[in-house]
C-alpha cells in the first residue's frame, strides 16, 4: 500500500513538472477526422496542421510563445466528438481549437464552448454559423458559386442547369443560392434532385439528366457518391452533353473518378494542389520536404487545417491574446497572406481567392481565379 | 417505359444476381452466413489496381483476380471457416471479424483513397435509338451466358446433393465416400471467386475503396431473403425483385422511394415469409 501511494505521489510530481514545463507553451487543440466517412482526410489534415505549427514556431510563435498541437479524432458522432474536445480543453489545458469536421460536430462543439474559447472552423461548409468565438476559413456556397457560375455560362456557353446532391442541408443551401446566380446570369434550372446517402447507383438520375436536355450539372454529392455518379455519368457519354461543376470535388475524389471519366469536369475551391502562385508552390514544396514524396496528397480539405492555424496566429497577434472578446474585436478587416492568396476577415468568415479548375485528363488545371471573394453567408458585424 | 430504363433494369438485375451468387452458395448451401462476402467483391475490384501497380498487361486482370480471391478464400476456409459449418451464428461473428481484417489489409496495401479502373470497352453503342454504354452490354451478355452454363452444369452434377449431405451430416457423408474437406473448401472458394469476379466486372463502373464491400453484402442479402436460398431460380427471382424495385421506383418516383421500398419488402419477407419465394428443400 505504501509503495502504491509512493508511486502515486511521484506520478503526481512528474505530472506537475511536465505541466509546469508545458505551460510555457500555448496548446492548441486540432480536431481531425481520423475515423468515419471523412477519415480519408485525416492524414493530410494532420500533416497540414503540423506544417503550420512548425512555421508559426519558426517565426516566434503566437505573441512570443511557442505553440504545441494536441490532436483529437472527431470522425465520431457529435456527442463523442464534443467529449473529446472537452477533455483537451479542461484536461489538457488547450487554449484554442482548430477543427476540420462536419457541421453536426461543429454545432455540438459550439454548445460546449459557449464562446469561452476561440475556435477556427476550416472545411467547406454551408455558411451562417455565427456563435461568439467562432472564426471560419472554409469556403461557403456563395464564394464558390457567385463568380464561377456566370463565368462558366459565358466561357462554356451553357445555360440549362441540372442540380444534383445528397439529401442534407449543405447541398440544399448550395442549390438555393445557385438558382439565384443562374437566374441572374440568364440561365434556367431544368432539374433538381436529392439522393439518399445509401444509394450507390445513379442510373435513373442520369437518365433524367439526359432527358432534361441539361448542358451543365451542378454536383453537391459528397465522397463515394460523387465518385460513383461521375464514373457512370461519363460511362453513359453524358460528358458530351453537359459540363459538370462540383463544389467538393477535390484531388482524392478526382482520382477515384479517373482520367477516363473526368472530361469537362470543373471544380470550384479555395485550394488545389496545382495552384501555381509562388505562395502555393512554396507551401507544396515545404509539405513534400517535411513529409516525403509519398505523403498523403494535398487537397482543399486537408490544407484547410493549415489555413485555420494561420488565421488563429494572425488573429491572436492582432488581438494580443487568445481572449475571445479581444479576438472578436480584432477580427473584422484583419488581412493576412497564406498559400490560398490574400485573405480578409469579413463577418468572421474568410474572404479569399476562389480557383476554378478543370479536371479533364484526371488532374486539376487551374482555369481562372477570382480574388478577394467575400461570403454572403458571413456574420453581421 | 423507355428502352434505357429497361436496359438499366436488366443491368441492375444481372449484376445483383452475379454479386449474390456467391452468397447463395456459401450461405444457402454451406450454411455460413458470410459477412465478408462484400469484401471478396472488393478484392476482385482491386485486381485491376494490382495489375496496374505491378505493371502487368490488362489481360492478366482475370487470372490475378481469381488467384488472389481464391488464395484468400482458401486460407480462410482452412484456418477458420471449416470449424464453423452448421454453426450459423458463430460463422456470422467470425466472418464479420474477417471482413474487418480484409478491409484493413487492403487499406494497408493500397491506402484509404479511391482507385479508378478504365473499362476495357469504352464509349456507348446505339441500340434501337438509345445510347447505352458498350461495356455494360458486354457484361450483361457475359452474365447471361455464365448463368446458362451454371444452370446446365447444376442440373447434371451431383455436387449440390453432396454438399447438402455434407452439411446435414458430415460423418455419414464421409462414410459414403465424400471427401468433405475438399468439397467444403471447393464450394467456399468457388462462392468467393464468383464474388471476386463480380467485383472485377463492376470495377470500371463503380467507386473503388476499401469500404465498398458493405453495399454489395446488404443488397445480396436482401435478394436472398426475398428469393429464398433453394435454387438458382430463387436467386434470379430475388435479384429481379430487389434490383427491379429500386430501379423502377428510382426512375419513376425518386431514389429515396426506391430504397424505402426495398427495405420495406425485405422486412415484410423476413417477417411473413422468412424462407423466401423459393425456399430451400431442407
Amino acid at each position: 500500500m505504501k509503495k502504491i501511494t509512493g508511486l502515486l505521489a511521484s506520478t503526481a510530481v512528474a505530472l506537475a513538472l511536465t505541466g509546469g514545463v508545458a505551460s510555457a507553451e500555448i496548446k492548441i487543440g486540432v480536431l481531425v477526422p481520423d475515423s468515419g466517412p471523412a477519415g480519408l482526410f485525416g492524414p493530410s489534415t494532420r500533416n497540414a496542421a503540423m506544417l503550420a505549427a512548425q512555421q508559426i514556431n519558426a517565426q516566434g510563435g503566437i505573441n512570443g510563445e511557442e505553440i504545441e498541437l494536441i490532436f483529437a479524432d472527431v470522425g465520431v458522432p457529435p456527442a463523442e466528438a464534443s467529449q473529446a474536445a472537452l477533455r483537451l480543453w479542461k484536461g489538457d489545458g488547450v487554449a484554442a481549437f482548430v477543427g476540420m469536421h462536419d457541421s453536426a460536430v461543429r454545432e455540438a462543439l459550439l454548445g460546449r464552448f459557449n464562446g469561452q474559447v476561440p475556435y477556427v472552423y476550416t472545411p467547406v461548409y454551408e455558411g451562417k454559423s455565427c456563435a461568439s468565438g467562432l472564426y471560419v476559413t472554409g469556403e461557403t456556397p456563395s464564394q464558390q458559386l457567385a463568380p464561377v457560375i456566370p463565368y462558366l455560362m459565358e466561357a462554356e456557353n451553357v445555360s440549362k442547369w441540372y442540380l444534383i446532391g445528397h439529401d442534407y442541408n449543405w447541398p440544399r443551401d448550395t442549390n438555393a443560392l445557385a438558382k439565384e446566380y443562374i437566374a441572374e446570369a440568364g440561365g434556367e434550372v431544368v432539374g433538381e434532385e436529392y439522393v439518399p446517402f445509401t444509394v450507390a447507383e445513379f442510373d435513373s438520375s442520369l437518365q433524367r439528366i439526359r432527358e432534361s436536355g441539361a448542358d451543365a450539372v451542378l454536383i453537391t454529392l459528397v465522397g463515394g457518391g460523387s465518385v460513383g455518379f461521375n464514373v457512370s455519368f461519363a460511362g453513359f457519354g453524358l460528358d458530351d452533353q453537359a459540363i459538370r461543376l462540383g463544389t467538393l470535388i477535390e484531388e482524392n475524389t478526382l482520382a477515384g473518378i479517373g482520367a477516363d471519366n473526368a472530361g469537362r469536369l470543373f471544380s470550384s475551391s479555395g485550394y488545389f494542389s496545382s495552384i501555381q502562385t509562388e505562395a502555393a508552390a512554396t507551401f507544396a514544396s515545404d509539405y513534400t520536404a517535411a513529409f516525403g514524396a509519398d505523403a498523403p496528397p494535398l487537397n482543399g480539405l486537408g490544407q484547410s487545417a493549415y489555413e485555420g492555424l494561420m488565421l488563429l496566429a494572425a488573429l491572436a497577434e492582432e488581438a494580443g491574446s487568445l481572449d475571445v472578446a479581444a479576438m472578436d474585436a480584432a477580427a473584422e478587416g484583419l488581412t493576412w497572406r497564406t498559400p490560398r492568396g490574400d485573405n480578409t476577415m469579413i463577418g468572421r468568415h474568410m474572404a479569399q481567392t476562389i480557383y476554378l479548375a478543370d479536371g479533364t485528363g484526371g488532374a486539376f488545371e487551374i482555369v481562372t481565379s477570382f480574388d478577394a471573394v467575400p461570403s454572403s453567408e458571413a456574420c453581421d458585424g | 417505359m423507355s428502352l434505357v430504363l429497361i436496359l438499366n433494369l436488366i443491368w441492375q438485375i444481372s449484376t445483383l444476381a452475379l454479386v449474390a451468387l456467391g452468397l447463395a452458395i456459401v450461405f444457402g448451401k454451406l450454411r455460413i452466413m458470410n459477412m465478408a462476402h462484400g469484401e471478396f467483391v472488393m478484392i476482385g475490384a482491386y485486381a485491376p489496381v494490382i495489375t496496374a501497380s505491378l505493371g502487368l498487361p490488362g489481360w492478366l486482370q482475370l487470372p490475378v483476380c481469381i488467384l488472389t480471391v481464391a488464395l484468400v478464400a482458401f486460407v480462410l476456409e482452412r484456418s477458420v471457416i471449416r470449424h464453423l459449418y452448421g454453426r450459423m451464428f458463430d460463422s456470422l461473428l467470425a466472418t464479420w471479424g474477417i471482413a474487418i481484417l480484409l478491409r484493413e489489409g487492403v487499406e494497408l496495401i493500397f491506402g484509404r483513397g479511391y482507385q479508378s479502373v478504365s473499362p476495357p470497352i469504352a464509349g456507348t453503342v446505339t441500340i434501337l435509338g438509345a445510347d447505352y454504354p458498350a461495356y455494360r452490354i458486354a457484361v450483361i451478355a457475359g452474365i447471361a451466358v455464365g448463368f446458362a452454363v451454371l444452370a446446365w452444369w447444376n442440373r447434371r452434377s451431383k455436387v449440390a446433393t453432396r454438399i447438402k449431405a455434407m452439411v446435414g451430416n458430415p460423418e455419414l457423408a464421409q462414410a459414403v465416400g465424400i471427401n468433405t474437406a475438399r468439397l467444403s473448401a471447393g464450394a467456399f472458394v468457388f462462392g468467393c471467386c464468383t464474388a471476386g469476379l463480380a467485383g472485377l466486372v463492376l470495377a470500371p463502373t463503380i467507386r473503388i475503396e476499401p469500404m465498398m464491400g458493405l453495399d454489395y453484402l446488404i443488397r445480396a442479402f436482401f435478394a436472398l431473403v426475398v428469393g429464398g436460398l433453394g435454387s438458382l431460380e430463387g436467386l434470379a427471382i430475388g435479384a429481379g425483385i430487389i434490383a427491379g424495385t429500386q430501379s423502377l421506383l428510382g426512375a419513376l418516383a425518386s431514389q429515396t422511394y426506391g430504397y424505402l421500398a426495398v427495405l420495406t419488402l425485405s422486412i415484410l419477407f423476413l417477417w411473413l415469409k422468412p424462407d423466401g419465394i423459393r425456399p430451400s428443400s431442407r
